[in-house]
């Protein structure tokens, strides 16, 4: 029984993940490496529980939250890809200015928790399964979009449209790309922007039907997480729901051991999460090195360069 | 000849020309150039959102400079940000990038705060004690990142950071839970440690841990300007395939540069456990791994600029801690430690062009070659 | 999806009016092109005039500005003045699409292929004809019927990382010619590929032309210049030189045009051969970066005093045998001795240590740390002798003493020691690298491809370190895929292909016409085949 609900926490646990993780997987994908996920998420939830708070409904918050964190990708993206600094450093930056902008913006807020939130949305007849059914039928409209329609759309995109395709080319060879006529830039600018808004999607969806409640740090490290199942998913798009769930299975279980009083300290739950994405990431390498290789793992080839075209 | 090929031609220009390395001096300048900017245009928004920018500067060099407790203090937060940017300056000259220093803090203290409390022993072997311990506690947290860099080619980014965040619970875990001091009922920290560093005679805080940084500042200039070691270390960072041509093996040297890095955060925590706040409790960093990182990358791996940088940001932070009172929250400060890394960034870019006047030489010239072919 | 792939249209199609010469009307027009990189001037006031039906040559050393007047009419890079007319209607290009819309298309040296992507995604990258919803299948089908017009044919479903060199370069043809392009620029082309794939590319080539398009080739060798072209224009320095049939030039009169310079660098046979070899190479094998065997079986001995020349087409196992004999790589069987010692399988270390000097082929990738100084980079191989540091300390003074002179005696143009290497144009990054070989080399010297994409000036001070070290009685292996210096410069000849040696030549037996079909797989009855001793 508590294994279903479980999976249910699993899920939406995930979710967050899941739509930072495919935002950044769309990023890396056109070669820019986004370290700022972290921030947005912060830009994203604070937006959206300041939208519900000046009386907007919970889909305008999200798509509030969402443009927020555009913007801000926006910003990254032409210093990155424009100007052409450091990717590290300005992704940290990123980082920074999400989290401290967010948590003082969100401090007015502590406490009150948001009313108009997202509601489940149980799918007629499934939903009705015993056990099964709650557990993966009864979620938010988001939810559904985040582990189904989104890795779909995605794929579709990459793998199965000539703008995808000139996509991963950006991402691969950026020379290559330009001499076959394609706009680099303009590609960077473009997925760069749309995966932080990605990212402030998670944020906004955390407050508008996971956690309600402003906290400080409200994105509490799933930021980096989502970068590294991005590693992990070796940037395919199924792979990373896959990757993402597993997050959330973790973050689930350390509930389940608290509920049933396993006696397992929380810290080491805590912890978990973070344990299991480290090794998600180091095994497979390690693997790699010697001999066993799933499939191929190489990151797009000119991921966190920045493209300089010739002189004309 | 050249003069008289171009007589009678379009004059000389304006040009913005990018190479492909920067000058080191003129990359540092401007890199302060580019935090000094993002600390004006800080100022400017706070103005702009009703906060008096002039009033606020003028409580921080008060607060700061004003009173020698303000300096004490400035000069104890500015301990562990120096040490942490040192060691963050270290594998930066192999371009590796130690996120994962904050990890190491904690685990030194940790480490040291555990032979501090259990071990009995005379003030002096138990500070060296736990001065080991601290400094194999961060080696050992940045190991597996270490050889999964060096051998398996794993971002060591992500792999520290994700550390980080565990050793924080971990140490949350310790002094909250497992070592918690239960005689002083209130504190969430543990008992005090055996042995503390002993402060400056005549000063009220400040412990005599802070020459260390300097000390290591000295040492660490030296060792990559004068010795076989720290060439090694530079050729091998700049480009590691010759560096391997000439012998030097790469990948030991990824993993020991690591593991010094973390030594020296974990002694990082030491000292400030041992120095300035004696329990190990969960807060025992405000964020100094973080800090030194941003100082690493402002100084550009030079030591010299380690110290500069160190104490600017230790400036910072104080008056972020002034500023509360004076209604700002820290939230603001950590916004603003953003845009003068986003500053420092565009410095960084701005170094490799320069303006030029000029008349392009005759083709045949030596130089030709470097047109693009 | 598009119902046909019938190529598009760029201005009238009819066949071309035969002028006298058998060539078709002026279709490109380039006048007065001048252009620049920071302070070097790369083209200076040229024209060009190019007719349907020809393959023009472009013809000249390296850094004369063929590359650059070629990429300026393809878009690639603006001039900065003068002016292209297609067709009679001036055009100002400012992006390479804008060129391959007006029909003109470049085929580059380097690759401009996504290595993970196949062939069929390759061709359809950046191409508005491409459906907007494409599925492998559709794309496959699509390229395979442009391959069946344009009769050039590979596998669609490959990946580039896949096929050969020559196989890529029909690829980058094929997208060229997809898009339209009725004026093919072929930028060096047969600098990767065998005798036998040249000759199949200018067949193509000729196919191309017969039905009206234009093929520039750009090359500097004169044999296949004048081999295929119909017209040929000079280029030395940025300057125009002569536009002229090929019919009735010989080589010589090209030659002198291209470099302006009558002499030739005369090679001085050098003192007597030592008595033993200084470097043994015996039955190596050895596996390639990929796995895949690069040496079978190789057995060859070098004496001091003497240059021996490799040559062959580049990617015949002439980079792995380089590798195997400095310590940059393992074998897989086999012994290497210098000087009776046997250094198999050593560190790069150790062999600096027995003063196997080494010009890697990879310059910046391999030889120079480009963020360091002059003076690090040239003590960079023997830092660690005593006199240059100890355990604990550098020796400032010795290093910059040591590096001053060799910046000196390898005639290296540089600000000072102290300056980034980075700053080093590509020759005197070269010459650094020569000289700093040199240094280390008294037994054996290996040069790989030490001059190529280097100038004239450049060329010869590389060249003649290395007969340096030859005089002063070193075994020197000289790896180059340019024939011509290989002749020029060697005592002795073998050949490579395909990881093994199958062919010597000495002295008078040198025939440069057998070394050719040995380089491209022709085995002929008497061939030498497995030793080169």
């Amino acid at each position: 029984m508590i294994w279903f609900a479980a999976l249910r926490t699993a899920i939406d646990a995930g979710t967050v993940v899941v739509l930072a993780g495919m935002g950044e997987l769309l990023t890396e994908r056109v070669g820019v490496l986004n370290l700022g996920l972290e921030g947005l998420i912060g830009i994203g939830a604070v937006a959206a529980v300041i939208a519900t708070d000046l009386g907007m409904g919970p889909w305008t918050a999200f798509v509030v939250g969402m443009l927020a964190a555009a913007l801000f990708g926006f910003l990254f993206a032409s210093s990155v890809v424009v100007i052409r600094t450091n990717q590290v450093l300005t992704g940290l930056a990123l980082v920074l200015v999400g989290v401290g902008l967010s948590n003082q913006l969100g401090n007015d807020y502590q406490g009150s928790p948001i009313q108009d939130r997202f509601r489940p949305l149980p799918i007629p007849v499934l939903a009705d399964i015993p056990q099964v059914g709650p557990a993966l039928f009864n979620h938010t409209l988001v939810v559904y979009v985040a582990y189904v329609a989104l890795p779909l759309g995605v794929a579709f995109l990459l793998y199965r449209t000539r703008h995808g395709m000139n996509l991963r080319a950006v991402g691969e060879n950026p020379a290559a790309a330009d001499a076959a006529g394609i706009n680099v830039t303009g590609m960077r600018l473009c997925y760069a922007t749309i995966g932080a808004s990605f990212a402030g999607a998670g944020g906004a969806f955390l407050m508008l039907a996971f956690t309600p409640v402003w906290a400080v740090d409200v994105a509490r490290g799933r930021g980096w997480v989502a970068l590294a199942v991005v590693i992990f998913a070796a940037w395919r798009p199924f792979r990373l729901v896959f990757g993402a769930l597993l997050f959330g299975a973790m973050i689930s279980l350390g509930f389940i051991a608290q509920q049933q009083n396993w006696g397992v300290s929380s810290f080491v739950l805590s912890m978990l999460p973070y344990v299991v994405t480290l090794t998600l990431i180091v095994v497979p390498a390690a693997l790699a090195r010697f001999g066993i290789r799933a499939r191929s793992t190489v990151a797009p080839g000119s991921l966190a360069q920045p493209y300089f075209r010739e002189e004309r | 000849m050249s003069a008289a090929r171009w007589a009678g031609t379009e004059g000389r220009r304006l040009r913005l020309e990018r190479r492909l390395l920067a000058n080191p001096r003129r990359a540092a300048i401007l890199r302060v150039i580019g935090a000094a900017v993002a600390l004006l245009v800080s100022g400017l928004i706070l103005e702009l959102t009703g906060r008096s920018a002039p009033f606020l500067a003028g409580e921080v060099v008060d607060s700061t400079f004003g009173s020698r407790f303000g300096l004490e203090e400035t000069a104890l937060i500015a301990t562990p940000i120096l040490l942490a940017a040192i060691a963050v300056a270290i594998p930066l000259r192999m371009r590796l990038w130690n996120i994962g220093v904050e990890g190491q803090f904690y685990m030194g203290a940790w480490a040291s705060a555990g032979v501090g409390i259990f071990l009995d022993a005379p003030r002096p072997v138990l500070l060296i004690s736990m001065a080991a311990a601290g400094a194999l506690g961060g080696a050992a947290w940045i190991l597996l990142p270490a050889i999964a860099r060096a051998w398996w080619g794993v971002n060591e980014i992500i792999t520290t950071l994700l550390l980080n965040f565990v050793a924080i619970l971990w140490v949350g875990w310790f002094s909250i839970d497992i070592w918690r001091d239960r005689a002083a009922a209130v504190i969430q920290a543990t008992p005090l440690v055996g042995a503390t560093l002993p402060t400056f005679p005549g000063a009220t805080i400040l412990h005599v841990g802070f020459v260390l940084p300097f000390v290591l500042a000295v040492v660490f200039w030296y060792v990559f300007r004068g010795t076989r070691w720290g060439y090694e270390v530079d050729m091998a960072g700049g480009n590691p395939r010759a560096a391997e041509f000439a012998g030097i093996n790469v990948r030991r040297r990824i993993v020991t540069v690591m593991l010094l890095s973390g030594a020296i955060g974990g002694l990082a925590g030491m000292v400030h456990l041992s120095g300035a706040t004696f329990r190990l409790q969960q807060t025992i960093s405000s964020s100094y791994g973080l800090s030194g990182f941003i100082v690493a990358a402002l100084a550009g791996a030079s030591f010299i600029g380690v110290v500069a940088g160190g104490v600017f940001i230790a400036l910072l932070l104080h008056s972020g801690i002034a500023l509360q009172g004076a209604g700002l929250s820290v939230y603001i400060v950590v916004a603003v430690y953003g845009l003068v890394l986003v500053g420092i960034a565009v410095g960084e870019v701005a170094a490799r062009y320069r303006l030029v006047f000029g008349s392009p030489a005759r083709a045949g010239s030596p130089a030709e070659e470097r047109a693009p072919p | 999806m598009s119902p046909s792939l019938t190529l598009p249209d760029h201005g009238s199609d009819d066949a071309p009016e035969p002028d006298v010469d058998g060539l078709g009307r002026v279709v490109i027009r380039a006048r007065g092109i001048s252009k620049s990189f920071d302070e070097t001037l790369a083209l200076d006031d040229v024209d060009l005039e190019l007719r349907a039906g020809e393959v023009h040559a472009l013809l000249g050393e390296n850094g004369a500005g063929k590359t650059t007047l070629s990429n300026v009419i393809a878009g690639i890079y603006r001039a900065d003045r003068g002016s292209v007319e297609v067709d009679g209607t001036e055009h100002h290009f400012r992006s390479p699409s804008q060129a391959i819309a007006a029909g003109i298309g470049m085929v580059h040296q380097q690759f401009r292929l996504i290595q993970p992507m196949t062939v069929a995604e390759n061709v359809h990258l950046g191409w508005h004809d491409t459906p907007s919803v494409v599925s492998r299948k559709v794309l496959v089908d699509r390229t395979m019927r442009l391959m069946d017009e344009l009769s050039i044919h590979i596998d669609p479903t490959a990946q580039i990382w896949q096929l050969s060199v020559g196989e890529q370069q029909r690829v980058e043809i094929l997208r060229t010619l997809a898009r339209g392009a009725r004026v093919l620029i072929l930028d060096e082309p047969t600098a990767v590929l065998t005798a036998e794939q040249a000759r199949e590319l200018f067949g193509v080539m000729r196919s191309l032309v017969a039905g009206g398009r234009t093929v520039v080739f750009i090359s500097h060798k004169l044999k296949e210049v004048l081999e295929v072209s119909d017209r040929i224009t000079v280029l030395r320095a940025g300057r125009h030189m002569v536009t002229r049939y090929t019919a009735g030039a010989t080589p010589h009169e090209l030659a002198v045009l291209m470099t302006g310079d009558h002499s030739e660098l005369r090679v001085r046979r050098g003192a007597a051969r030592s008595e033993q070899p200084l470097l043994e190479i015996d039955g190596v094998s050895a596996l390639s970066s990929r796995g895949l065997p690069a040496l079978r079986d190789v057995t060859l001995g070098v004496y001091g005093g003497e240059i021996v020349g490799v040559a062959g087409v580049s990617g015949n196992g002439q980079t792995e045998l380089a590798e195997v004999v400095t310590g940059l790589r393992r074998t897989e069987s086999g012994t290497i001795r210098i000087d009776r010692t046997d250094v198999t399988d050593q560190s790069p270390r150790s062999f600096a240590e027995a003063h196997v000097g080494h010009i890697p082929e990879d310059r910046l990738g391999v030889a120079l740390v480009r963020s360091a100084q002059v003076r690090d980079n040239a003590v960079l191989r023997q830092y660690r002798r005593p006199e240059f540091s100890t355990w604990y300390a550098l020796r400032h003074g010795s290093i910059a003493e040591f590096a001053r002179r060799l910046v000196a005696a390898a005639r290296v143009q540089t600000p000072g020691i102290d300056t980034p290497t980075g700053f080093l144009s590509g020759g005197n990054q070269q010459r650094l690298v020569a000289g700093r070989e040199a240094g280390v080399a008294s037994r054996v010297f290996i040069a790989s491809q030490p001059t190529r994409g280097l100038d004239v000036q450049s060329t010869g001070d590389v060249q003649r370190s290395i007969i340096d070290r030859r005089d002063a009685g070193c075994a020197v292996l000289l790896i180059s895929d340019d024939l011509d210096e290989v002749l020029l410069m060697s005592d002795r000849v073998v050949v490579m292909y395909e990881g093994r040696i199958v062919g010597s030549f000495e002295g008078e037996e040198v025939d440069r016409r057998r070394i050719g079909l040995l380089m491209g797989g022709h085995l002929g009855e008497d061939d030498g085949r497995g030793t080169g001793e």
